[in-house]
């Protein structure tokens, strides 16, 4: 009976612990999904020391094979991120690290919270000097095309506001034609026709030489249209005067109406050239890079919107520069007028 | 009248029409070499339209202009149209007879040295040099010699108008016109205006006035001519013009308005 006893007592203590053994086990996975829930719940409520608590109690076993480590202490990693807790962040994030140095997710959680860790002001100069040098070499290109455009238009308008208001009607119809179809239609079509449109009639250009093409002839339109109304707004007399001492149409006109009518076209040729500025952008549609294309680009690579801010800021301060130089030079063209 | 030699200048039969109105109609008049003839008459009489196409500023229709015993200004074409001379010669016929606008037509973008200069530089190619010296001569004539160097917007009228005399005495012109140049003078400045024309006469500058001043009519002029509907109605010496002045009702109520 003894030895009956014994053995089933034995026997009983092996089969117990055998299952608490078992059950243990089962118990110790079960445990890590329990915590995770809890931690869960614990977030839900806002609760989150006690979750990052709860996250803590999971340890770490050789292979991480259920990968519970990991998802803890980056778990943990993220709420204290929540809570701007910035250095146990990075430590929890670390602690992955130590066991896996090459896990990404923890090495682009470092990388955020440096991102995270330095002021607003200086991500904003980081960027700015990430898109600048780009931004700049656009920039340049964006004022050759305005110095350029500016050096001719004014030429090509005065002779068309010439040819306008010759007697000669041929003269003045082809004119009236060149304004009527530049002024008519949108500068962007003219630039699409240029470059996209006149190599099928065997005319080809290289993007620069279309895009002074295109908006050179526009703003000489617009700008004859101006100059021709700025020489008819000088008095009849003038012209009369200057015939009366024997001068010839275009000796009047050169030496007496059209340098009268500087002071009276400035306001209206500044606005034109600020908006020319401006209108430049477009020509980045055929396929010159110029700061808006350059800005497009940025934006793009980066998504970030530093880069249209930056441009936008750079057009201001070309449009204001221009802004302040017409109000000069008005008021010098017109010194006659109060001295 | 002065000297009864060959005139200066002569107009047969001069017509001018702006579309169905006939602002000139068949005037003829001759001016002698230092004459001072002084149009007088009722707005839209057709004086000015008259003065201008002396100086090509109106295109004629019919008639004919003789300077210095030339016939000038209109060539026939082998269509036996009529039109203006070829551009060089209008410029060089017109820098010959100097004008004087009512309004002054000064340049306002020039000095009122470079207004002077302007016409002996630009139009007689003459040197720098050369039309300061001709301008500050004419300035120094006209009395204006402190008031070179600023603009014509500084000064007044009456100095305007003398700055306007000035600039077309600088091209040394053989006749000088003057179209109404101190109807748009306030009454003070007027003096000033008829004392330098006065002071031209005295040096024998042929002259051709249209002026509403009858007073300046009668103290310079050699003839006096009243003009109404494009025609000449009348004319004669200042005293005999204004003592005969009754004949006519038409004057006699011009210058009962006017005086």
């Amino acid at each position: 009976m003894k030895f009956f006893t014994g053995r089933v007592v034995k026997r009983a203590i092996l089969l117990f612990s055998c299952l608490l053994l078992l059950l243990a086990s089962v118990c110790f996975a079960t445990d890590y999904d329990q915590l995770f829930t809890d931690a869960n719940d614990a977030m839900a409520q806002g609760d989150l020391p006690a979750a990052i608590a709860l996250l803590k109690k999971v340890e770490f076993e050789k292979g991480d094979e259920s990968g519970a480590f990991v998802r803890s202490r980056m778990q943990i990693a993220r709420l204290q991120f929540a809570l701007k807790d910035m250095e146990k962040a990075s430590s929890a994030a670390k602690e992955v690290l130590a066991v896996y140095p090459d896990n990404s997710e923890a090495l682009n959680f470092l990388a955020s919270v440096k991102q995270e860790q330095t002021p607003r002001y200086q991500v904003f100069i980081q960027d700015c000097l990430r898109f600048l040098p780009q931004l700049l070499k656009g920039a340049v290109m964006t004022i050759t095309l305005v110095v350029c455009i500016i050096l001719i238009s004014p030429v090509g308008g005065l002779l068309i506001a010439l040819g306008r208001i010759s007697t000669f009607k041929p003269i003045s119809a082809v004119c009236w034609f060149f304004i009527w179809l530049f002024r008519g239609t949108p500068l962007l079509l003219q630039l699409f026709f240029i470059y996209y449109g006149l190599p099928s009639m065997g005319i080809t250009f290289k993007p620069f030489t279309a895009a002074i093409l295109g908006l050179g002839l526009n703003y000489s339109a617009y700008l004859g249209e101006i100059i021709r109304g700025g020489i008819q707004s000088i008095e009849h007399g003038q012209m009369e005067a200057a015939k009366a001492i024997g001068m010839t149409y275009w000796q009047a006109m050169r030496r007496v109406i059209i340098p009268q009518t500087y002071k009276r076209l400035m306001p209206p040729i500044g606005n034109e050239f600020i908006a020319l500025i401006k209108d430049t952008a477009l020509v980045s549609t055929i396929a010159m890079v110029e700061l808006m294309r350059s800005a497009d680009q940025m934006f793009n690579a980066y998504f970030n919107v530093t880069a249209l801010i930056l441009a936008a800021l750079i057009y201001l301060l070309f449009t204001t520069i221009f802004t302040f130089v017409f109000e000069k030079i008005e008021v010098r063209a017109g010194i006659y007028e109060n001295r | 009248m002065k000297t009864a030699n060959q005139p200066l200048l002569s107009l047969k039969g001069i017509t001018k029409q702006f579309g169905s109105l006939t602002a000139v109609n068949g005037v003829d008049l001759d001016v002698c070499p230092g004459e001072i003839v002084v149009i007088i008459g009722p707005s839209g009489s057709g004086k000015s339209t008259l003065l201008r196409s002396i100086n090509f500023l109106e295109e004629i229709e019919e008639g004919t202009i003789v300077f210095e015993g030339n016939e000038i200004g209109y060539v026939t074409s082998k269509h036996g149209r009529r039109h203006l001379d070829a551009p060089h010669k209008i410029c060089a016929l017109r820098s010959e007879i100097g004008m004087v606008f009512q309004h002054f037509n000064l340049f306002p973008h020039m000095t009122v040295l470079g207004n002077v200069m302007e016409g002996p530089l630009t139009v007689q190619k003459k040197s720098p040099e050369q039309a300061r010296e001709i301008a500050v001569d004419m300035l120094a004539k006209v009395g204006l010699s402190d008031k070179r160097d600023v603009y014509p917007a500084t000064l007044s009228g009456g100095q305007k108008q003398r700055v306007a005399i000035a600039r077309a005495l600088a091209m040394r012109p053989k006749l000088m016109l003057f179209d109404e140049p101190t109807s748009a003078l306030d009454p003070e400045l007027i003096g000033e205006v008829f004392d330098t024309i006065r002071d031209l006469g005295k040096e024998g500058m042929t002259m051709i006035i249209v002026t509403h001043q009858m007073g300046f009519a009668k103290e310079m002029a050699d003839r006096v001519i009243f003009m109404e509907k494009g025609s000449f109605v009348a004319q004669g010496t200042p005293e005999d013009f204004f003592a005969n002045q009754m004949e006519h009702d038409r004057i006699k109520s011009f210058l009962n308005r006017i005086l």
